[in-house]
């Protein structure tokens, strides 16, 4: 990484430290999750077993919204505060600027979640804790997945009020509409697609390959067969390409969307 | 760097021919201006030599040589953006010390600049709290930070008070003197006339004339306003109008508030004064004014469209 990426990145991250947006949502986060843990601690042991897939809907809920809006500036931002051009004045080319962009936000994404989920596991019980540990980094991996997405919406929209009005929508489509959706072409098509590409289908969405994931950390591997989903879940390999795709394909795109744009608005 | 020049450099967006075989050069301690109406083609020039446009057909040069814009050639080169911004939430101070890793410039001397370009009362406090002015002074200062071989300046007038463009014509006559190449589009021709080296005239993409500013005045051949200032009552001020008056014919010859005015031809200035000196008493001062730059700007590109 040259220097100027280097700066950017650290640019980036201080920026976001001051953004007021950012706080308040790493402390509405951390509030939360240690609501939910303190519940789970003193609610008894029933309760305790539920704690981390209570934490796994609020973190599939909360984390790709915190993620999206985090991006969603990234290029627009400086191309509607016309600041776009001075930055590419400087030794750095266009994809460097939008990998820059996106590992400083990642980090301070991951700041946010290291404070939500630190305090979930402060406040849990002790046999609890190593239990939610196991949270840490596919929450990461989903937050890096939205935040790549928010910055793809970046380098594609011309206004920072359209890539707003975007991500909201991008989020309701995948955290809410996607499984709604599959469940009802279940339902249109009377069970006629194979169990295998119902499974594929729900892990190829970054919100439904966190939950699938989770839920056979928390309730182990058979959980997809007590759901009713008759295919073996993909292996580690297949998660890791799926989440490797979710998170360059988006960059890759911004980057070859900004080289391609005027550099104006 | 001794030399930059572009050859045949067009661009288009869409239909829009936004330069059309622009063929130029700028060579080290040379200050460039690019002049031109708005459209012309000047931001697009400079977007080009930044790589920020690649050009549909020509090419930029160094010293000769086809030469891409790669990082390499950014690490030599300062720009100052026309309505340059800045994240409003830093303050002067911040932005200039990002600038200053991203290029590899101690922070003191990132300090230094901001003192130069008379910011360092205003370094801690926040952009959004900025003037146009003292925004457009923090750009020159990142424009001159890491001391560029190439200094790129779109519109560095603007917002300025007196005190900032001294600040701008210091750092043009420092980096003339270091032979370095200033490249810099403005619109107030007439503020930078003295402080420049040629003008490349611009229309709809195209080149129109490039030379130093006498030569242009030359070629435009606009007229020359003599103002007499009369000794009213004598009898050789009235005696020096009428004569005026009759060898100005097809002049525009005018009289008010005791002073005669008269436009003639750059080469009718010579006889006229003359012609004034047989009155020795009819005048009290003489005044001789020069088109100003904008209007023989307007003149030439009228008369090539």
């Amino acid at each position: 990484m040259g220097r100027v990426a280097r700066a950017l990145v650290v640019h980036e991250l201080s920026e976001r430290t001051r953004d007021r947006w950012v706080l308040v949502i790493s402390v509405l986060f951390a509030l939360l999750s240690s609501a939910v843990s303190l519940y789970g601690r003193s609610a008894g042991a029933t309760a305790a077993k539920l704690t981390g897939p209570s934490l796994v809907t609020l973190v599939s809920l909360l984390v790709p919204l915190v993620a999206l809006v985090l991006g969603h500036d990234a290029v627009v931002g400086e191309r509607e505060r016309n600041t776009l051009g001075l930055l590419l004045s400087l030794p750095v080319n266009k994809l460097e600027v939008v990998l820059s962009k996106f590992l400083g936000r990642l980090l301070a994404l991951a700041a946010a979640i290291a404070i939500g989920l630190g305090a979930a596991v402060a406040m849990a019980s002790a046999d609890n804790r190593a239990v939610l540990m196991q949270l840490v980094l596919p929450t990461l991996l989903l937050g890096a997945a939205f935040l790549s997405l928010g910055v793809l919406i970046s380098a594609v929209v011309r206004r920072q009020l359209a890539a707003a009005s975007a991500v909201v929508a991008v989020w309701f489509l995948l955290v809410f509409f996607y499984d709604l959706g599959l469940l009802g072409l279940l339902v249109l098509t009377q069970g006629g697609i194979a169990p295998g590409t119902v499974a594929d289908l729900v892990v190829a969405n970054p919100a439904g390959l966190f939950r699938i994931e989770m839920m056979q950390r928390f309730a182990g591997p058979d959980v997809l067969q007590n759901l009713g989903m008759t295919a073996s879940p993909p292996g580690p390999v297949a998660v890791a390409a799926i989440w490797a795709a979710w998170i360059l394909v988006p960059l890759a795109l911004s980057g070859l969307l900004l080289s391609r744009q005027k550099v104006s608005r | 760097m001794k030399r930059l020049s572009l050859g045949g450099v067009s661009v288009r967006f869409g239909k829009l021919a936004a330069l059309d075989g622009v063929d130029l050069e700028v060579e080290a301690g040379e200050v460039l201006v690019l002049a031109g109406p708005n459209g012309a083609g000047k931001t697009t020039l400079i977007q080009v030599i930044l790589g920020l446009v690649r050009p549909n057909q020509g090419q930029l040069f160094v010293d000769g040589h086809e030469r891409h814009v790669d990082n390499a050639f950014k690490r030599v080169l300062g720009y100052l953006p026309e309505a340059v911004a800045f994240a409003e939430n830093l303050t002067g101070r911040q932005v200039m010390r990002f600038f200053a890793s991203a290029r590899g410039v101690k922070k003191a001397h990132a300090d230094e600049v901001l003192e130069r370009v008379g910011l360092a009362h205003a370094s801690r406090r926040a952009v959004r709290g900025y003037s146009r002015g003292m925004r457009q002074r923090l750009g020159l200062g990142l424009a001159i930070l890491s001391d560029p071989e190439l200094l790129i300046l779109d519109e560095p007038t603007g917002g300025l008070d007196l005190e900032g463009l001294d600040v701008l014509w210091d750092v043009l006559a420092e980096w003339r003197q270091k032979g370095r190449i200033v490249v810099m589009a403005t619109h107030d021709l007439t503020l930078a006339e003295r402080r420049v080296d040629r003008i490349c005239l611009l229309r709809a993409g195209s080149v129109r004339a490039v030379d130093t500013p006498a030569r242009l005045r030359e070629m435009a051949g606009l007229p020359v306003r003599v103002s007499f200032t009369l000794c009213e009552g004598s009898a050789q001020a009235e005696a020096l109008v009428e004569r005026v008056r009759r060898w100005g014919e097809g002049h525009e010859v005018s009289r008010s508030d005791g002073v005669l005015g008269v436009e003639v031809e750059p080469n009718g200035l010579l006889p006229l004064l003359e012609l004034h000196s047989g009155y020795p008493e009819a005048v009290s001062a003489v005044r001789v004014e020069e088109p100003g730059l904008d209007m023989v700007y307007e003149h030439l590109l009228e008369e090539a469209s």
